[in-house]
């Protein structure tokens, strides 16, 4: 079975299964939402394994001439919705789209383990959980338009809930105000690129949504610039891109835990994902004009974020902070239009996902037992809790950049890529990179303090009772999540393999411009609807082997 | 003279008229105290037979035929015309009427006496909303709307003893009567400019306006009033004033009838004469604009009734206000039906119709939960919900669900329907009003949302003011009532997520819109 629809099936039939359990079998609950993402977890892990080798029978893709690997779709399935609108219901991911589903599945099965501590209103907790995160799978599989933004929209009503019901009041951040903002700027980004994805459906009506088939359509120069920004800036709120990213901090801070993680870890990367899919990839032209000055803001994104971090004292918006200040690198490396540094925005959403997920979990472990984060209330915690914090220190050592965890491969890529993105542009070009440099440093100055501040110095008798992480299940996530990040740190090739073909070829589309693009360009494969006939399926055989090989080459 | 009286086209209004008849003779053939249910299940009968037949039925075709033509003298009368657009919003309305019915039952159960009133009275309104679908000529029009305006009036004053609902009534009157006056002196003014109430024959005269001379003043001086009475119908600016206090005065379920079958008659008459009359009527006036006057009001309709919508502790007022923002994106989609050429007519049509059709199923549902819940504690106003979902989860899912439909949130009908309306609007170049859609969308869901929380983030709250005992029990849930909820959840869901069928369906019948002679 295409391991997509079991990814995307399977937290949407836990949803409905969990509305027949009776109200007060806790257990039940937890045992199906365990399940089912243990199923999601095994799926993607061996769907990545296999991805750069998996058989093209079921896969589509752009093949451009002068460019070694494609951009390809493995794994598609489509149906037909409404065919008078264009609409199907397609699935199918591109490298990109493998590596968020990856992080997506390591998070959700760590998010569902740190749950467990959740003991009010279970029931409705795991439906909220469970229905968003099939809203998050059905973001990152889907290849077309409509239900791309569907999902999208589908995974925030049940953030309002999760944060709203479950979340806290603290002495710096108020629950309901914080909930409220966050799903109000989250919509308003979502239905600004809405007006924008109907306009790119309008331009093409050929290609309906399928979103494989609009990388073939040359838009207009000017069209593109027009609609850029509105697209841009509707998944940029989400990243999110300074100035639009007051909600995420306040959002982190109210939230529970398991909440937390998926915010910071998935949620944010849903917005540098719909920059990528649809205003770099349909919209290069504008994209070669605009980013440069995206390049500015998000170096306001590095430092500002980071100052800000210093000057909290409390400890999830500290870490909120941080995760805005990281996804500033995410959008630099976009934004230095060179290869490497693309490579390592992709590789950094999801080395962020995995070390900020771990942060919150780790914090959500000892508030749930404190019910304070607050540092100054706080210290020592290191001689009653050593697991959880030696786990914390870790998640601090690789956010800072510490090389031996994923994250230091792709922010180095980064940095990297944006120096070299000024090889022909004037010396003003070399600014941001310098400042991101020192984002790290700041890095390193906020979580050293809150380690120190947290884990370290006298203990207060308040806290001498806590309970450390003990059992092996409650282990499982923390130790994850750590080996994920290691894994990858000091063996990034699997991922950089993964990530090669999408990556590249939209690489190539940004330096060469739509026309080229699209005239060297060829849709490899076209994917047929069962009854639809046999038109289509114009394939250049030749080529279909050839992500497969662009992918092993590196 | 010759008339083709095929009167069986009409059979499923004439069913829905005879069990408004039969509802008032049985209450009175049977013994005070046990009239409730009989009455209401006749009409609910009657409406069912009417909604089976117009599934199964052929029903193409035009009754009423009157032949002549301006030159011997133009018929006031032209015929009614049966085609795939009237048949479904029949079917939308036989099946919201039937919606209608048994939510009324938690309410009319309570009553002592007049229920073969506020049943007859209601399928009469049905009856005209039906027949409204399918007018070719404006004093035809004119009745329709009539018979569901003069229906409503009485409705909305049912509870004489509640002052509320006295004022309700009262108001709904004068107002009422105001825009009917001017609706009239519209159709008068037409009239007068081109000596028929034709459709077709007005259109005729469209295509060479310059032959009517300086009387084409009258014709869009006219054409003007018309707009008037359809605002007031639908809810626009600046002929929304009734709503808010007539939505909270009226009974529920009468609100409910206010906010489903009342709106959808104006829509389903905006959208025939927005294609019969007001699109020929732009391309004749080569831009001088019907299209600049809609797409006004319709940005002030959705901004006003999104932003008054926040300040409202009362539910009634609020889906009031937000029935206005409502009334907003179907101007946005009649905007975008008047400006559009022929492929594009269709296209916003059926999203209008799609609209109606979610609308009618959601506004439905949350109103059911309106007549349940309030009825059990007599209050309209926040603390009645407080806590719902712990209360009676079942019920606090239907109402939460209906919100999120109202407010435009996948997987649910409404969200389908706006984005279609969306589509409409950018397809027609109407980009700014639809950032302005896409922002009410927001601004909207900020209220509903207020409420959502009041039902799931605070617990029940006992003692608080104007809830009387019993606040923090289930909320008591009738069998008929529990079919409107199940109903509305499966149509919002199956709407929202197989939109398929439902939009094939919905612009099916708009095709045969483009069609008509």
């Amino acid at each position: 079975m295409n391991p997509l629809l079991i990814i995307i099936l399977v937290p949407a039939i836990a949803t409905l299964a969990l509305f027949f359990v009776p109200r007060g079998n806790n257990a039940a609950v937890r045992g199906i939402c365990l399940l089912a993402t243990t199923i999601v977890l095994i799926t993607a892990v061996l769907a990545f394994i296999q991805f750069p080798n998996a058989p093209v029978d079921d896969a589509v893709g752009i093949a451009n001439k002068g460019l070694e690997s494609e951009h390809v779709f493995k794994w598609t399935t489509k149906t037909e919705w409404v065919p008078d609108l264009g609409l199907s219901f397609f699935l199918g991911v591109d490298g990109m789209g493998m590596a968020m589903v990856l992080l997506t599945a390591i998070i959700i099965f760590a998010g569902v383990i740190v749950s467990f501590g959740i003991t009010e209103r279970v029931k409705e907790y795991y439906v909220c959980l469970m229905a968003l995160v099939t809203g998050v799978f059905g973001v990152f599989t889907s290849l077309d338009l409509f239900f791309y933004y569907f999902f999208y929209e589908l995974a925030v009503i049940p953030m309002f809930l999760l944060i709203g019901i479950w979340g806290s009041t603290t002495r710096t951040v108020d629950q309901g105000y914080a909930t409220m903002k966050l799903v109000l700027l989250l919509s308003t980004g979502a239905v600004i690129a809405l007006v924008g994805l109907i306009a790119v459906y309008l331009y093409a009506p050929g290609a309906g949504f399928d979103m494989v088939k609009l990388e073939e359509v040359a838009f207009d120069t000017s069209f593109q610039m027009v609609w850029f920004p509105a697209i841009f800036l509707g998944f940029a709120s989400l990243i999110p891109l300074w100035p639009l990213h007051s909600w995420s901090p306040a959002g982190h801070a109210a939230a529970p835990a398991a909440v937390s993680m998926l915010h910071a870890g998935v949620l944010m990367k849903l917005g540098a994902f719909g920059v990528i899919r649809v205003a770099l990839t349909y919209f290069p032209d504008a994209a070669q004009v605009y980013l440069p000055w995206v390049g500015l803001l998000c170096c306001m994104n590095i430092i500002y974020g980071a100052l800000v971090a210093i000057a909290q004292r409390d400890l999830k918006l500290i870490i909120g902070y941080s995760s805005s200040s990281h996804m500033g690198y995410v959008l630099l490396g976009l934004a230095s239009m060179t290869l490497i540094g693309m490579q390592g925005a992709v590789f950094l959403m999801f080395a962020h996902g995995i070390m900020t997920a771990l942060a919150f979990s780790l914090i959500g472990w000892f508030y749930d037992q404190t019910h304070t984060r607050m540092l100054d209330d706080l210290g020592g915690l290191m001689k009653v809790m050593p697991f959880a914090g030696v786990g914390f220190i870790i998640a601090a050592m690789a956010s800072a950049g510490l090389p031996g965890f994923a994250n230091f491969v792709s922010e180095l890529l980064v940095i990297i890529g944006a120096w070299h993105s000024n090889a022909n542009a004037s010396l003003w070009w070399y600014i941001p990179p310098i400042l991101a440099v020192w984002g790290l440093v700041l890095t390193g100055v906020y979580l050293l303090r809150a380690v120190k501040d947290l884990w370290y110095g006298e203990i207060s008798p308040r806290w001498e009772k806590l309970q450390d992480v003990k059992t092996p299940l409650q282990k499982t996530p923390y130790v994850v999540l750590i080996a994920t990040l290691m894994l990858f740190g000091f063996w990034p090739k699997p991922m950089l393999d993964v990530l090669d073909g999408s990556v590249s070829s939209l690489h190539y589309r940004i330096e060469n411009g739509i026309e080229q693009s699209v005239e060297t360009g060829a849709l490899v494969r076209d994917v047929e609807t069962p009854g639809s006939g046999a038109e289509g399926g114009a394939g250049l055989d030749s080529d279909e082997n050839a992500g497969a090989e662009g992918g092993a080459d590196r | 003279m010759n008339i083709d009286l095929n009167l069986h086209l009409m059979l499923p209004e004439l069913i829905v008229l005879a069990a408004a008849l039969a509802a008032i003779v049985t209450e009175l053939l049977l013994p005070a105290g046990r009239r409730a249910l009989p009455v209401a299940w006749t009409c609910f009968a009657g409406l069912a037979v009417a909604f089976v037949m117009l599934l199964v039925g052929d029903y193409d075709g035009r009754a009423m035929r009157v032949p002549g033509d301006a030159a011997e003298g133009a018929p006031l009368i032209t015929g009614w015309i049966s085609d795939g657009f009237s048949v479904f919003c029949r079917q939308v309305i036989a099946f919201g009427g039937m919606l209608l019915v048994l939510l009324s039952m938690p309410y009319t159960r309570r009553m002592d006496k007049g229920h073969g009133e506020f049943y007859g009275l209601l399928l009469f309104a049905l009856f005209g909303v039906m027949l409204s679908s399918g007018v070719s000529d404006l004093l035809s029009f004119f009745v329709c709307l009539e018979l569901v305006t003069i229906s409503a009036f009485i409705m909305a004053a049912f509870k004489r003893n509640d002052l509320r609902s006295a004022e309700a009534g009262l108001k709904y009157l004068v107002i009422g009567a105001a825009s009917t006056a001017l609706l009239l002196l519209g159709i008068g003014f037409i009239y007068g400019a081109t000596g028929t109430l034709s459709f077709d024959l007005i259109t005729q005269q469209l295509g060479d306006i310059e032959a009517l001379g300086p009387k084409a003043w009258l014709l869009w001086i006219g054409l003007a009033l018309l707009l008037s009475g359809l605002l007031f119908k639908i809810g626009g600016v600046p002929f929304q004033v009734w709503m808010p206090d007539v939505y909270q005065g009226a009974p529920s379920p009468v609100t409910a009838f206010l906010s489903t079958a009342s709106k959808g008659v104006g829509l389903i008459l905006f959208i025939r004469i927005g294609t019969a009359l007001l699109a020929p009527a732009e391309a004749a006036a080569g831009g001088v604009s019907l299209v600049a006057v809609l797409g006004t009001v319709a940005v002030v309709t959705l901004l006003f009734g999104t932003l008054a919508a926040i300040p409202q502790k009362n539910i009634k007022r609020l889906l009031a206000y937000s029935s206005i923002g409502h009334a907003g994106y179907l101007l946005m989609g009649i905007t975008a039906l008047v400006k559009a050429s022929e492929a594009g007519q269709v296209d916003a049509a059926s999203a209008l119709l799609f609209y109606l059709l979610a609308y009618v199923v959601t506004n439905a549902t949350a109103f059911a939960v309106i007549v349940l819940v309030s009825g059990s504690l007599g209050t309209h106003e926040h603390p009645a919900y407080s806590g719902l979902a712990q209360r009676s989860p079942f019920v606090a899912l239907a109402m939460c669900l209906a919100l999120l439909s109202l407010a435009g949130v996948p997987p649910m009908s409404g969200f389908f329907g706006k984005f279609l309306i969306l589509r409409a609007a950018v397809n027609e170049g109407m980009v700014f009003i639809a950032f302005v859609g896409a922002v009410g969308v927001v601004i909207s869901l900020y209220f509903y949302l207020l409420w959502i929380k009041e039902m799931y983030f605070k617990a029940p709250r006992e003692g608080a003011e104007a809830v009387k005992a019993g606040s923090l029990k289930p909320v008591p849930v009738s069998v008929p009532a529990l079919v409107v909820l199940v109903i509305g959840i499966i149509g919002m869901l199956g709407m929202g997520i197989a939109m398929g069928p439902f939009y094939d369906w919905a612009a099916q019948a708009a095709e045969s819109l483009a069609a008509a002679p």
